[in-house]
């Protein structure tokens, strides 16, 4: 049996001013996620990733709930759990005048490094970042993406045995992200870490999570792996004919496995049961038309997300 | 994890204030301008008054320690003031740290650079008011200035409890609170002229005490510098715990999340 490397049970979250009233964050929690996996948490705004990613890193401490992180109590072990663990989030925030150097010389002297060891691992993750060229230049100064990859480089300074990473490619470029991704990918393939990673892009989750849990509102809607999601959800394929002439949807619509319909003048998108063998009589109904193109388009995550966050 | 780890847990919070101040201009009036204003105004004063040597070392000692109180407070403050105004909070407490590694860290830092402004001040009452300071020897003035450093720890520690506590807006703190200490610890007037019941609120702050030791040096004057010393290290171990308190308390409410953001 897998081992975890997070145990969360009936975690629950509120926050409260002082002259407000107190708002539910997150309800009811529990998961678990196996050592050496990349989860995913996905979720439209405020549905609670950050809260949730926030508890299981100790960062704020959960109302109510037990919690294990690597096998060690969440409550009573936060120091050790601490030691074991670290974070990089969306727009990084460090001193503002300190260098990409000093900065990770700063947060590897707070994890007790200390003369040539701490040296070595500055180099090494300033060289496993591509951070040679920039290792001098203030954070001030340092472009979105490079922040990034000092964030990601902060948070390996420690060679921690679970890494939360926050939205860690809001605000980058495509490019940039996808080297971001491919850099995440291969911190978990070379240090078999595990890694739970909030984000709002589907291809991101797709590319890099072998599980993900699907955030609103405070709760978790669905958990499984991408493809069963995409299964089990009954999205259906969706079926794209463009054609000239008249087609009468009603009838496509009354076709056993069709799942709905859309269409506009000459194009038409039809969602359909995998299981159902409908596309036959569906091209049948398309005969006193003039079929231009068919396409078949497999659900992504995309439409997961916009099915669950309704 | 050995000896040097350990102390580097410390030492991180002095080299991130040291690498900040080096690259601050205005470090400077920090450490030369405002020091300087403050003593020249005080020594001329004193001249203007015509007041006797007594009442001048009076006053100079007042000034000199004012100045180094608040240039270590605000260093001691500087730890999560920093880290407030960059948002970069959640990166320092994501790590193993507790209240002493950041406070003895930013006061190692804060000692450093009150002793360059006490030997800058020292140098510039000798050549400028006749004042030497160190008439008494070496050990009375490591014994006050220690007060002073504890003091400030003691005022910086309340001032990240502050923020911690209400977040942003509680950076004000940082520099309202030793004007409380210029009001209320005998810094330009011996205590004894505050009315009765703020006497008990000044005999309460272990800076009056490590005053009147100081100057009973140049005047002689009965002190009482082992109370003082013994309120300096209940307020310091009481600071350090309500501070580690305020911490978690931060992590409960969420605070923690919303300085970082």
């Amino acid at each position: 049996m897998a081992k975890q490397a997070v145990q969360a049970n009936g975690i629950c979250k509120s926050y409260k001013g002082f002259f407000t009233k107190a708002t539910m964050v997150l309800k009811n929690i529990s998961l678990e996620i196996d050592e050496g996996e990349i989860f995913g948490l996905l979720g439209p705004n405020g549905s609670g990733k950050t809260t949730l990613i926030s508890i299981f890193s100790t960062l704020i401490y959960p109302e109510l709930g037990s919690l294990r992180i690597l096998g060690l109590d969440g409550q009573k072990d936060r120091d050790q759990i601490r030691k074991l663990i670290n974070i990089s989030t969306a727009k990084p925030n460090f001193p503002w005048s300190l260098t990409v150097k000093e900065n990770l010389r700063h947060y590897g002297m707070l994890y007790g490094l200390y003369g040539s060891g701490l040296a070595r691992i500055v180099s090494d993750q300033i060289d496993a970042f591509e951070l040679n060229d920039f290792q001098d230049m203030k954070f001030e100064d340092l472009s979105t993406g490079l922040k990034q990859r000092l964030s990601l480089a902060k948070a390996m300074l420690n060679s921690p045995r679970l890494l939360f990473l926050d939205e860690p490619t809001t605000g980058l470029d495509p490019d940039i992200s996808l080297k971001t991704r491919l850099l995440i990918q291969r911190i978990h393939k070379e240090q078999n870490i595990s890694v739970l990673l909030s984000t709002h892009y589907m291809p991101e989750a797709e590319m890099l999570c072998d599980r993900i849990a699907f955030l609103r509102k405070g709760e978790i809607v669905a958990l499984d792996t991408p493809q069963n999601l995409k299964n089990h959800l009954g999205l259906g394929e969706k079926v794209i004919v463009q054609f000239l002439g008249q087609v009468d949807t009603a009838e496509i619509e009354k076709v056993p496995g069709v799942l709905s319909v859309s269409s506009v003048p000459g194009k038409a998108e039809i969602t359909i049961d995998r299981n159902a063998d409908s596309l036959d009589r569906i091209v049948k109904l398309f005969a006193r038309a003039k079929i231009l193109d068919i396409s078949i388009k497999e659900p992504d995550l995309e439409d997961v997300f916009i099915e669950l966050a309704r | 994890m050995n000896w040097r780890g350990k102390l580097n847990k410390y030492l991180a919070s002095a080299y991130k204030n040291w690498i900040i101040s080096k690259r601050n201009i205005f470090t400077v009036f920090e450490l030369f301008f405002w020091p300087m204003i403050s003593l020249l105004s005080i020594g001329l004063l004193t001249r203007f008054l015509k007041v006797d040597e007594g009442m001048g070392s009076f006053l100079l000692v007042g000034a000199i320690a004012l100045t180094i109180l608040q240039v270590a407070q605000i260093d001691v403050a500087y730890v999560l003031l920093f880290d407030m105004w960059s948002k970069s909070i959640k990166n320092t407490f994501i790590a193993p740290v507790h209240s002493y590694h950041l406070v003895f860290g930013a006061l190692l830092f804060g000692i450093l650079r009150g002793s360059v402004v006490f030997l800058i001040l020292v140098v510039v009452s000798r050549y400028l008011f006749g004042f030497n300071f160190l008439a008494g020897g070496p050990v009375p003035v490591i014994i006050f200035l220690a007060g002073v450093f504890a003091t400030a720890a003691v005022i910086g520690i309340a001032v990240c409890i502050s923020i911690l506590t209400f977040g942003q807006k509680a950076d004000v703190a940082a520099w309202s609170l030793s004007g409380l200490i210029l009001l209320f610890s005998g810094i330009y007037y011996p205590i004894d002229v505050l009315p009765a019941s703020l006497q008990v609120v000044a005999r309460a702050i272990p800076l009056t005490y490590f005053l009147e030791y100081y100057r009973s040096v140049f005047i002689p004057e009965p002190h009482n510098l082992a109370v003082g010393a013994l309120l300096a290290a209940f307020y310091l171990i009481a600071g350090l715990i309500l501070f580690d308190r305020a911490i978690e308390r931060a992590r409960r409410t969420g605070i923690m999340l919303r300085l970082s953001e």
